[in-house]
């Protein structure tokens, strides 16, 4: 318990130390994150005020042409007035003209000027000589407000004269408007001489972007302007995708750097192997070659010297003190050099046992073992299959246990190269059996014949070209100074199985 | 020629045990032997004129064989050099030969392979000491050969009869046979064969600048 206590307050002071640390090691990061968000953000924005244009102007367009059919309306009527003239009311109480306001609701009176008379506005005299001279109708006391729009159309005709008088409000048609009128934020306005009846209030504000169409009716009587407005506040902007969009690449760079993290330690770790591998492999240069020099020297000397006495006892009997000094010598270097090597065994063999077990997860082991000889798998077109049938959570020495598992996988690679690709399998399971973890790995390569495969663990015991035969040997030293045991079995129909057994941690 | 010497082998191993057991080996076959613990010492003290051979090891603290090897060469000595390596590497057996090595043997040696090769060595240096005795010796005859009768020695070696040789130097072929008689005496030769095989190389040399 103590000891935790210390490790969690240590963690804690880490976390102070790493907050200034960890914004300085962010830094580049953010600023990427900051820029690839504020540049997709711009171009979520343009692309929804772009599509919010469309509509606008879809919108506007067919409002002026709603409106334009409908003012059209009344220079037809008007025209079709004129050329009936006052009918003899034949049969009926009241002339068409009279009737007409309940057929068009935004024709709200219909005058007659009979022929002679005159109308009772002066202004529509005025209105009717023009006519005369245009021969269309003319626009007369057009009154608009924001919340009324009235005017008269009149068409000076023979005999008689008509003027209609025309609401707007009910000129527009509603049924086939393309907006919701309440609660469209489009407001659309009818123009005429610096007045203007709103005919969609809208939602007009100062902030945002403004959109904007103007555009005279397509009647030569009633030539109004149709304004549509839209204001986009930046309310409207699609802040929802663009968080999204935030977020997105926040989550994408996390992982972009995950990966990066992940494959530069993979490689910092396949540096180390390799370093390991390259000194390991000076050091039994070294080895080697020191040596052969210990042991050449006495080595040397016996052979001189047993030669010598061969050759004296041979040439002159007489030789004899000579000779035997000669093999009291020989004797001398053979004990030499057998200190020689008692030395180096000394040297070279170390207590592994006295290492203080870790608790090492078997998976994980071999997961991390996997991972490094990654490339050598690809390279020789072999999936490894890993099969954990209990979790296996043993006492041992992680850096040894990493070490015999990569040895045994190389071997099994190595015994995989002599079969056909296509034959090639790599089976890895994990179990907990007996109190004791157990490690297979299993490959159908050409397998170990029966009577090689008691010298497997020997030193300097290989079938390999180039092998040293230390290398299975080494492992099996590493197990069972970690309380275990390395064993091989013949797989069916072919190849090898080696079982590492480790003795499992106590249970926490 | 001078008066023979016993052959003397230098035996240079930092290795006491080593030493001891070689040199009694070489001993074996009537061989003297010269036992050097320490390069340096061998380098400043050694007989350069005896006749012999030297054997060398590579490795040794604080100077390698072939640096022995190369200060020899570079000193003149002529000596037949025989290296013993611990561990032969192509590399160092490729170093020793261009250093002038005579054989380069691997420790622990054969007593066949290293007397043989000794024995070898031996002769060869023997052989080498004896022609540059002669050639020196033959120097020696020739330097006192007056100035026409080396002209003579000239044309004798390229095979002209007295008869040719007096037209050619404008003599007759009796005063040409005179100083063929002299000739013959200061150079010590009792047959043209055998002024041929010691002079020619030297005439040629006379003749050449």
């Amino acid at each position: 318990m103590g000891r935790n206590r210390t490790v969690l307050g240590r963690r804690g002071g880490m976390q102070k130390w790493a907050m200034p640390h960890l914004l300085k090691a962010l830094g580049p990061r953010l600023l990427v994150w900051f820029v690839i968000s504020v540049i997709g953000g711009v171009l979520l924005g343009r692309a929804e005020l772009a599509q919010l244009r469309e509509a606008f102007e879809t919108d506007a367009r067919i409002s002026h042409r709603l409106l334009s059919q409908r003012v059209v309306q009344h220079e037809a009527v008007l025209a079709t007035l004129a050329l009936l003239q006052p009918t003899p009311p034949i049969g009926s109480a009241e002339s068409a003209e009279q009737r007409l306001p309940s057929v068009y609701p935004q024709i709200l009176r219909v005058q007659r000027r009979d022929g002679g008379a005159s109308w009772s506005d002066p202004s529509l005299d005025q209105a009717e000589k023009l006519s005369r001279q245009t021969r269309g109708a003319v626009l007369v006391n057009a009154d608009f407000t924001a919340t009324r729009g009235r005017y008269q159309l009149l068409l000076a005709a023979q005999p008689a004269s008509y003027a209609l008088l025309i609401d707007l409000q009910g000129t527009v048609p509603w049924s086939e408007w393309s907006m919701p009128v309440q609660t469209s934020p489009v407001r659309v306005t009818l123009e005429h001489a610096g007045q203007g009846f709103v005919v969609q209030p809208g939602r007009i504000t100062e902030q945002g972007w403004r959109f904007e169409f103007r555009k005279h009716l397509a009647s030569e009587s009633q030539p109004f302007d149709v304004v549509a407005l839209r204001q986009v506040g930046w309310q409207e902007l699609p802040w929802l995708a663009m968080a999204l969009w935030s977020l997105a690449v926040a989550a994408s760079l996390a992982a972009w750097s995950a990966w990066q993290r992940q494959r530069s330690a993979r490689r910092r770790a396949e540096a180390l192997l390799r370093v390991g591998q390259v000194a390991r492999l000076n050091t039994m240069g070294e080895l080697a070659a020191g040596m052969a020099h210990e042991l050449n020297q006495p080595l040397t000397a016996i052979l001189a010297n047993t030669q010598a006495a061969k050759r004296l006892l041979q040439d002159d009997p007489g030789e004899l003190p000579t000779a035997l000094q000669a093999m009291d010598q020989a004797v001398a270097q053979a004990r030499r050099a057998a200190e020689v090597l008692g030395r180096l065994r000394r040297t070279v063999e170390q207590p592994v046992s006295s290492a203080p077990g870790q608790t090492v997860d078997l998976a994980q082991a071999v997961r991390s073992a996997l991972d490094l000889m990654e490339p050598e798998c690809q390279r020789r077109g072999v999936t490894p299959e890993v099969h954990i049938d209990q979790a296996a959570l043993v006492l041992a020495e992680r850096v040894a246990l990493e070490q015999i598992v990569h040895n045994l996988i190389t071997n099994a690679l190595q015994a995989l190269d002599t079969v056909p690709a296509s034959e090639r399998q790599l089976a890895i399971h994990i179990a907990a059996e007996n109190g004791m973890g157990v490690l297979r790995v299993i490959d159908t390569g050409p397998g170990i014949a029966p009577d090689t495969l008691p010298h497997v663990f020997e030193p300097f015991f290989t079938t390999r070209e180039g092998g040293l035969g230390l290398g299975l040997s080494l492992c099996e030293t590493l197990a069972s100074g970690m309380g275990g045991q390395l064993s091989v079995q013949a797989n069916m129909p072919r190849g090898a199985i080696f079982v590492l057994h480790l003795p499992l941690a106590p249970a926490p | 020629m001078s008066a023979p010497q016993s052959p003397l082998i230098h035996l240079i191993d930092d290795d006491e045990a080593v030493r001891a057991g070689l040199a009694l080996l070489i001993g074996t076959v009537g061989l003297r032997v010269q036992a050097w613990a320490d390069p340096q010492a061998f380098m400043r003290d050694f007989d350069r004129q005896g006749i012999g051979a030297i054997v060398l090891d590579v490795r040794m603290p604080g100077i390698s064989g072939l640096t022995v090897l190369d200060q020899l060469l570079a000193q003149g000595v002529d000596q037949p050099v025989i290296m013993l390596t611990g561990h032969g590497t192509v590399e160092l057996c490729r170093r020793a030969f261009k250093s002038g090595a005579t054989e380069f043997l691997e420790k622990p040696v054969d007593d066949e392979v290293l007397l043989e090769a000794l024995q070898n060595a031996v002769r060869q240096h023997v052989r080498s000491r004896e022609r540059h005795q002669a050639n020196q010796q033959a120097r020696a005859h020739y330097a006192q050969l007056s100035e026409r009768e080396r002209e003579v020695l000239g044309l004798i070696v390229e095979g002209l009869t007295n008869k040719e040789i007096g037209r050619a130097l404008g003599l007759s072929p009796r005063t040409v046979e005179s100083h063929r008689a002299n000739l013959f005496a200061k150079l010590q030769v009792e047959s043209l064969a055998h002024l041929i095989r010691h002079y020619a190389a030297l005439a040629a040399e006379a003749d050449a600048p």
